[in-house]
């Protein structure tokens, strides 16, 4: 623990004996009830065509998407559930998408929702371009019929409904907030169906929404009226809000203090795997790791349940290839390997390695990834290899990678997350051969994986079961050539007060609390 | 030399300082090692992205017209848009610098309140308790790391008495019900306008515990230089001489004493005043308050160059205008000092 740390902690233990002060709000002065969410970052973009940051917690109950993203649980197939679009269906080629739209949906102006509205928010997300608009980059025109069916042209079949489903970037808002700028948005001002509409934004700070009474779908009864919100960069003042009270849900907390958040009879540790996975990619251009065996070796050595514990508190899970569970394509039986310093030691003697100088780089400040290169680097010294941790800034360590394999790193240690919930994300972004690397920063190439990869992309429009068994047979080789060490798959943890009723965490979604859901046990 | 000619000779010094740091900045951003096309090309950009992003920035203009345009940029307010976020900067500046301007001010001002009259009183009761508490305290607040008093500030006054908000700059319970419209960013000066003592009550309860930390180490410095400097005055001949014409205490301690020794402190605050406006972000963080640092430090860690700029050019306008206010104040009050 830091020398600061020592001191919040030290500091917390006394807070946390005061009672709640007078500036804790849960019911407002007219009676009205509010849940406020502490969030360690700010909302940088509330605009619904450019957003692709912490403010999907704000834009995901003040906006809604054509449909939701569910994955399956224990082992249960993912579900894409109707939202905003009742039904779909592609054509055969699937090269066209259509979709019919729910009825009596009125968005927050009190206009209401029409094939025109969706395709004019689409191709505004489109023509500007920012974000995450790339998600529509095979869509070739937009047509509205009549105003209750929507058709997508593409120019390769793609999993439109999953796209559709998307975090960022698939937001439909009204025709008259299809003409404003980032800044009107940025202003605190919507153009959502969502069951919240925006009262004020105070960049930095907060952002207060309040119960839109026309929204299409059921109220919850005992649902808040009011939703805050908070901006809370600093944790130890997050675990403060959390304990006294003025917080309902928090998270980025320190893992070393989960245990009293758990002691704790009014507050609920929720942990859930996340769809954020923790790999680092084997340099694959230059001797010796060039050698499958002696990637082999590396990651036989590397101390995965140590990593969990001592980084996660346990929470994290072991990473079955790139692909995450709850992530169709996931491979909960692929060949991974377990911690063996033997076995990896005859691997290295097979290529006549005994000893070796490697550099591994990760981002700064990241503490998960520096436990896991310090436990790693342990391991490696009893089989003669001497590993170099190079912390770096995200931009200058993606740049060194980027430049020359012949003089970049060894180790190239990153997450990686989709945007929309697919497995070639991972996949062509991360193991497809590369002209000039982008994110195949281990430049690795084997043409059968990037065939497996294109066919399965692809099929995934049209038939997701084969599309699923290419994706699974392009990881199984990706694990067998070593491409790279998948060290864990990361948990999402959420501190939320006891009393909530109705929390669920979607993966799917990331940080994101849907409001609507949620109510307070009086 | 006449005020007018003084400023004039200062306005020009200060075009000088800021044409200085924009080159310096700029020079800056085509050292350090990153590629602002994948920046702009979003988080995770593919390579079309990027090579997109190149062209739409004319970031393969030659240098000398990259200069121009980007000084031409600062020179108009226009400051251009983040690389990271594509908004446009002087939107968000217009955000978080009124934040990080009112806190400052009150600070500052906190700290030349608290600072100089306890320097003022500590010398003409040298060796008493009250130096001695005083001395004492000035160290504490010079040594304590400034992240430790802020938690000792919310363990006492917000969590333990109650008396005041634990973070933030308005209580939510306003936002809640009845927002307060921005006019110029300045919540006290916006309640005002509006009308809302509610609100103006609300924003300084929110204002004390953060400006009391960060005016701690400042007011302890010009605590001591205050107390170091009239020290050395009140020993001097004319100090004497106005004891034995037989004026008052009070009269010789703050009308003749005082003025010669403030010098050193009101530079001292002159910089903290600067060093605030973006190296407060600790105290921003802690007290969850919307302001600069926050935004520049996040720049920084992803190389933002268009918000770097922008927000040095504005604290440099800033501090070369603070600079100027506090020398003409110094020659306002000690009759030494000649313009």
């Amino acid at each position: 623990m830091k020398r600061r740390d020592l001191l919040k902690t030290a500091g917390l233990a006394g807070l946390a004996t005061f009672a709640p002060s007078a500036w804790s709000v849960a019911i407002a002065q007219d009676g009205s009830r509010i849940l406020t969410l502490a969030n360690p970052a700010g909302f940088p973009d509330l605009d619904p065509s450019t957003s692709f940051s912490n403010d999907g917690l704000v834009l995901a109950n003040v906006y809604e998407g054509l449909t939701r993203y569910y994955p399956g649980t224990d082992g249960g197939t993912a579900t894409i559930e109707p939202v905003l679009a009742e039904s779909w269906t592609t054509a055969a080629d699937g090269l066209s998408w259509t979709f019919k739209l729910r009825q009596g949906v009125v968005f927050h102006d009190g206009t209401p929702l029409t094939a025109d509205a969706v395709k004019g928010s689409i191709e505004r997300t489109m023509k500007i371009a920012g974000g995450a608009a790339f998600i529509w980059s095979a869509v070739t025109g937009i047509e509205a019929p009549d105003p209750a069916t929507v058709v997508f042209k593409l120019s390769s079949p793609q999993p439109l409904d999953i796209i559709a489903s998307a975090g960022f970037a698939a937001w439909i808002f009204s025709p008259a907030s299809q003409a404003k700028d980032n800044a009107w948005f940025n202003a605190g001002n919507d153009g959502g169906t969502g069951p919240y509409k925006i009262d004020s934004y105070e960049p930095g700070q907060r952002a207060v929404a309040s119960r839109f009474t026309g929204h299409w779908g059921k109220a919850k009864e005992g649902g808040f009226d009011k939703v805050s919100f908070e901006v809370v960069e600093d944790s130890t003042l997050g675990q403060n809000m959390i304990q006294s009270g003025q917080a309902d849900w928090t998270y980025g907390l320190p893992y070393d203090n989960l245990a009293i958040m758990r002691a704790d009879p009014d507050l609920s540790v929720v942990a859930n795997p996340s769809f954020e996975t923790l790999f680092g990619l084997y340099n694959t251009k230059r001797a010796p790791l060039d050698k499958p065996k002696v990637r082999q070796a590396l990651s036989l050595a590397f101390p995965y349940d140590d990593v969990i514990n001592a980084g996660t508190a346990g929470l994290g899970a072991r990473a079955h290839g790139v692909i995450p569970p709850g992530i169709w394509g996931h491979d909960p039986d692929a060949p991974i390997p377990n911690t063996d310093l033997d076995a990896a030691r005859k691997l290295l003697a097979e290529e006549g390695v005994t000893s070796l100088d490697l550099t591994m780089t990760y981002a700064t400040s990241d503490p998960l990834e520096q436990v896991a290169g310090e436990l790693w680097k342990a391991n490696l010294e009893q089989l003669g290899i001497n590993l170099t941790l190079q912390p770096m800034a995200w931009e200058a360590q993606w740049q060194l990678a980027k430049a020359d394999p012949a003089t970049a790193q060894d180790i190239f240690v990153m997450y990686w997350w989709p945007t929309y919930v697919t497995p070639y994300d991972y996949l062509v972004s991360l193991f497809r051969s590369e002209a000039a690397p982008n994110y195949n920063l281990g430049y690795y190439s084997n043409a059968d994986v990037d065939k497996l990869i294109d066919d399965g992309a692809t099929l995934a429009g049209t038939d997701r079961a084969k599309a699923e068994d290419d994706f699974r047979a392009a990881q199984r080789k990706i694990i067998e050539d070593a491409a790279a060490v998948f060290i864990l798959d990361k948990p999402n943890v959420h501190v939320i007060r006891a009393n909530l009723q109705g929390y669920a965490d979607n993966p799917a979604y990331g940080h994101v609390v849907f409001a609507g859901d949620l109510s307070r046990k009086a | 030399m006449g005020l007018g000619r003084y400023l004039l000779r200062r306005l020009a010094l200060s075009v000088l300082v800021v044409l200085g740091v924009t080159f310096l900045v700029f020079v800056a951003a085509q050292v350090v090692p990153s590629d602002p096309a994948a920046l702009y090309a979003g988080p995770r950009p593919t390579a079309d992205q990027i090579e997109k992003a190149r062209a739409e920035l004319h970031l393969d203009a030659p240098l000398p017209q990259r200069f121009a345009a980007f000084a031409a940029a600062m020179a108009t307010g226009d400051f251009g848009v983040s690389y990271k976020s594509r908004r446009p900067i002087a939107q968000d500046l217009r955000a978080y610098l009124p934040a990080t301007l009112e806190l400052a001010t009150v600070s500052t001002l906190l700290a030349l309140l608290i600072g100089i009259p306890a320097g003022a009183f500590a010398a003409a009761r040298r060796g008493g308790w009250l130096d001695r508490a005083g001395g004492l305290a000035s160290i504490a607040a010079v040594a304590m790391p400034t992240f430790f008093l802020a938690m000792l500030l919310q363990a006492f006054f917000a969590q333990g008495i109650g008396i005041l908000p634990l973070s933030g700059r308005l209580s939510r319970e306003i936002a809640l019900s009845a927002p307060l419209d921005p006019v110029t960013g300045f919540t006290l000066i916006d309640s005002l306008i509006a009308g809302r003592l509610d609100v103006f009550r609300d924003a300084l309860a929110h204002l004390i515990l953060p400006a009391l930390t960060l005016a701690a180490y400042p007011a302890g410095i010009a605590m001591r230089l205050t107390r170091s400097a009239m020290i050395e005055i009140l020993g001097r001949r004319h100090i004497l001489a106005a004891r034995a014409l037989g004026l008052s205490r009070a009269r010789i301690l703050f009308g003749h004493a005082l003025p010669n020794a403030v010098g050193p402190s009101l530079t001292v605050l002159g910089l903290s005043f600067a060093y605030a406006l973006t190296g407060a972000v600790l105290v921003e963080i802690i007290f969850a308050w919307p302001g600069l640092g926050r935004y520049v430090s996040e720049a920084v860690l992803s190389k933002d160059f268009p918000v770097i700029a922008a927000s040095t050019f504005v604290v440099t306008l800033c501090y070369v205008a603070m600079n100027l206010i506090l020398d003409l104040v110094q020659a306002l009050v000690d009759p030494r000092v000649a313009l």
